[in-house]
């Protein structure tokens, strides 16, 4: 039995932990990007800054009206697998200077915020509203391992509580985008020190990125602590058991939220090289008499710490 | 969380044992079978070929009488129309298969069972001959006093063999039985092609079953008897070909049978089975350019439902419908199995159901062969409107009538290439297919080809397992018995919701994690 030693699978993780952990009324937090960024500002919790949004095809007249603003992002709120994204870096004569290079019209752009607004990017295809905001410049200590577009920190939080982390590396195949899916590389992350360790890419066991050739373990994820600190805060905000935070870190304003997700995937089991459900019971074992609503951010920490001696101490 | 639900479904599977058990004792429904005698399965199997013209088969289908109940009945039309009609004056049903285009050969059937007994009746003696017939019984039965084109009531040699036979006879028991007593003692039997009328067979005095009672009968209307044919089954073992015909006159308010050619007087026994009433033949067609048929004839073991509440209660055709609508539990069973146990993806829970019902309508290899057709084109044509950046409302009503206009392709290129199959195709669910193409080209773009046409594969791989349990006939039958049985399907549904067991596939893919985690 793999549950025996530790792999979590799709049965279990819908069964015991989704549904059973994330109550419906709260997936709207997570599922719209505005209302995520909205409460996590409200709480004093970093994310990339809300320029301005559009909801209706006459507020397109905002884009005009922009002047010194030369850098940011234009992104759908409910879009799903970084679809709809326009990064924009600079402003040539009158056109718009996308991250990979192509110059584009006002026309243009209005165009693709209007299918944001119809829903084009959305799940399900229903209407829904764009955002512009903060354009994040990856820190340079990710440079030798990523190819265009920005790595994310995807880190699992059971009743608030990091289990688990993941580098993801955009490559070549993934066009840009950090989604395992999509064919980015998830290395793993050691929890007590935050440095990488290998990795996963399309289902495979790889030590290298593909692309630039360098080694994806060993590195040393800057503010790890503070993410860890951040993370913790954040279940009292959206209160759902089971879910993935997904970190960017600036060059200038270092660890930002980028997005919640109340169905976290798998595959960090492969890129950690380790089980989820290991970690999932040592938590449960920990909790057991207490109530994890009650818990303070520090304490949450504390209970981790126990847990990675645990579960990391038989192993390194 | 799990405690429940087990009690839930260990409540549903014991609800469901206690309806079947109320259902088998207190209505009269029986899943073991019965010594019964007179129970038989009896099929015609039809084989008909036509060249490319409009055809239509009329078989007359057995009802309920005094002495016979007709249940489980069940039709093969082979992708022809069928339906039924009730003739008002005979109270005779009829079935008719009909199809605007019949081309090559085909095999339809009809088969049924039938709980059958002998009758035996008293003919009232106090009766007497009426002087003005067609005034003293009611406007309904005239035409059953009136000559017809094979019984020549009206004949002047019938009449004048009547008044030698009957003389001065009043009495309607002594007339009848002096009728069947001349025709059985002067009519020698004979088995022949094409039955004679009653007046050649008087001429001859040798005929099969339907000269004589013609003859019977034209004797009866003669002497002012309301009489008529009746047409039917001698049930026996085997394969046969021949049908029967007797007599039946009105008497007393009540149609008492009279079968000369086996000496039946007044009574009917066990194995006959009444067809239809009146001079009428029980097959006829048109269109069709060869026609051949059999009556198979076995023992039935399971004893008629007298219980209004059973689906064996409704009328033929919706027994079909619902026969499909008890499908869809069972494909859906299916697709949550591979879904949770196996782990195979699909695209959604219906496709993969519906896929199987198109594949029962047009056979499963062609049925693949299409979807792969329409869907890849489909999708070669969905990448060029994603490159044009359409909204996603329009973007699926123009994929729908694109899949339209590639049905229509089909059938075109199957109406002149010969293959008429292909016109079938326009069974096929084109709203799921529309679908189908959507999701593919959405999951193509997001997670990659491999990742798309994986999930196209799995779908079909869970529809051709649907489509082979859909097949199973006990499954069917049982189900259809028992629809109670579905409670136990919910029960099934409810564990496999909570099974939170690795999948299959699973284990594939955490293969190496799995190895490198047992090192440690």
């Amino acid at each position: 039995m793999l549950s025996d030693i530790g792999i979590l699978g799709m049965n279990r993780r819908n069964a015991d932990f989704t549904i059973t952990r994330n109550p419906r009324k709260y997936y709207p937090l997570v599922d719209n990007k505005i209302t995520t960024k909205e409460l996590l500002e409200s709480h004093g919790l970093p994310a990339p800054v809300l320029y301005f949004q559009i909801r209706h095809i006459f507020e397109l007249k905002l884009l005009r009206e922009i002047t010194r603003l030369r850098e940011f992002v234009i992104k759908p709120a409910r879009g799903a697998a970084g679809r709809g994204i326009l990064p924009i870096v600079d402003r040539v004569e009158n056109k718009w200077k996308t991250s990979k290079g192509d110059l584009l019209t006002q026309e243009y752009v209005e165009y693709h915020i209007s299918n944001i607004l119809a829903g084009l990017y959305s799940l399900g295809g229903v209407d829904d509203d764009a955002f512009i905001e903060y354009y994040v410049r990856s820190h340079p200590v990710f440079n030798p391992i990523s190819y265009h577009g920005v790595p994310d920190i995807r880190i699992i939080l059971y009743m608030g509580i990091p289990v688990m982390a993941m580098l993801r590396l955009p490559t070549l195949k993934s066009g840009g985008k950090a989604n395992l899916h999509q064919g980015a590389i998830g290395a793993g992350v050691s929890m007590q020190e935050g440095i990488t360790l290998k990795g996963v890419y399309l289902g495979k066991l790889v030590d290298r990125h593909p692309d630039t050739g360098n080694s994806i373990s060993g590195i040393r994820i800057p503010f790890w602590k503070t993410i860890l600190e951040i993370s913790a805060k954040t279940f009292n905000i959206f209160k759902l058991g089971y879910m993935g935070v997904d970190f960017v870190i600036d060059v200038l304003l270092g660890p930002l939220i980028l997005e919640l997700n109340a169905r976290p995937g798998l595959n960090i089991q492969l890129a950690n090289r380790d089980g989820l459900l290991t970690r999932l019971r040592g938590i449960d074992e920990l909790m057991k008499s207490r109530c994890p609503e009650k818990l303070s951010p520090d304490e949450r920490l504390e209970i981790f710490r126990e847990m990675i001696k645990k579960i990391e101490g038989q192993y390194f | 969380m799990n405690r429940k639900v087990y009690i839930s479904s260990a409540f549903l599977i014991v609800l469901t044992i206690g309806l079947i058990t109320a259902k088998i004792i207190h209505g009269g429904q029986s899943v073991y079978p019965e010594s019964g005698v007179g129970l038989w399965r009896v099929s015609f199997i039809m084989d008909i070929t036509g060249t490319g013209s409009r055809a239509k088969v009329r078989l007359t289908l057995p009802r309920d009488t005094e002495g016979q109940i007709i249940y489980n009945e069940n039709f093969e039309s082979a992708e022809m129309v069928f339906y039924t009609r009730e003739r008002a004056q005979t109270g005779n049903r009829i079935g008719f298969w009909r199809s605007e285009l019949l081309d090559g050969s085909k095999s339809i059937n009809y088969t049924f069972s039938v709980k059958s007994k002998g009758l035996t009746f008293t003919i009232p003696t106090y009766l007497s001959r009426s002087k003005d017939p067609l005034k003293s019984y009611p406007q309904e039965l005239h035409s059953w006093l009136d000559p017809s084109k094979y019984i020549q009531s009206e004949n002047v040699s019938i009449e004048r063999y009547l008044s030698k036979i009957i003389k001065k006879e009043k009495s309607i028991s002594v007339i009848v039985r002096k009728i069947f007593d001349f025709v059985r003692g002067e009519v020698k039997y004979q088995s022949e092609k094409g039955s004679k009328d009653a007046k050649t067979t008087l001429e001859k005095l040798v005929a099969d079953c339907g000269g004589q009672a013609r003859l019977f009968v034209a004797f009866s209307r003669a002497a002012g008897i309301p009489s008529r044919l009746v047409g039917g089954l001698i049930l026996d073992h085997g394969v046969k070909k021949t049908t029967h015909v007797w007599a039946e006159n009105y008497i007393g308010n009540k149609w008492i049978p009279f079968d000369v050619v086996n000496n039946h007087y007044a009574s009917i026994p066990a194995n006959y089975l009444i067809l239809y009433r009146g001079d009428y033949v029980l097959l006829k067609y048109v269109g069709l350019s060869r026609f051949d048929y059999f009556i198979s004839i076995g023992r039935e073991r399971i004893p008629p439902v007298d219980q209004p509440w059973s689906l064996y209660a409704l009328p033929i055709h919706f027994q079909n419908l619902v026969h499909v609508l008890l499908l869809l539990p069972i494909g859906a069973v299916v697709v949550a199995f591979f879904r949770v146990i196996v782990g195979i993806p699909t695209f959604g829970t219906f496709a993969p159901i519906l896929l199987a019902l198109a594949f029962r309508e047009i056979s499963l290899v062609p049925g693949i062969i299409c979807v792969i057709v329409i869907v890849g084109l489909g999708w070669l044509l969905r990448s060029l409107l994603d490159y044009l950046k359409i909204l996603i409302i329009p973007r699926l009503s123009i994929i729908v009538t694109m899949v339209i206009m590639m049905v229509l392709g089909i059938i075109l290129v199957g109406l002149n290439m010969g293959h008429r199959q292909l016109l079938y195709i326009t069974l096929f669910p084109i709203v799921i297919i529309t679908w189908l193409i959507e999701r593919f080209s959405v999951l193509q773009i997001e997670d990659g080809t491999l990742v798309a046409a994986q999930t196209a594969f799995g779908t079909t791989v869970v529809a051709i397992a649907a489509y082979y349990l859909m097949k199973v006939a006990f499954l069917k039958n049982y189900l259809f018995a028992f629809p109670e049985l579905l409670l136990s399907f919910i029960a099934i549904l409810l564990l496999l919701g909570r099974y939170n067991g690795i999948r299959i596939t699973e284990l594939w893919r955490f293969y190496k994690l799995q190895k490198i985690l047992r090192k440690k």
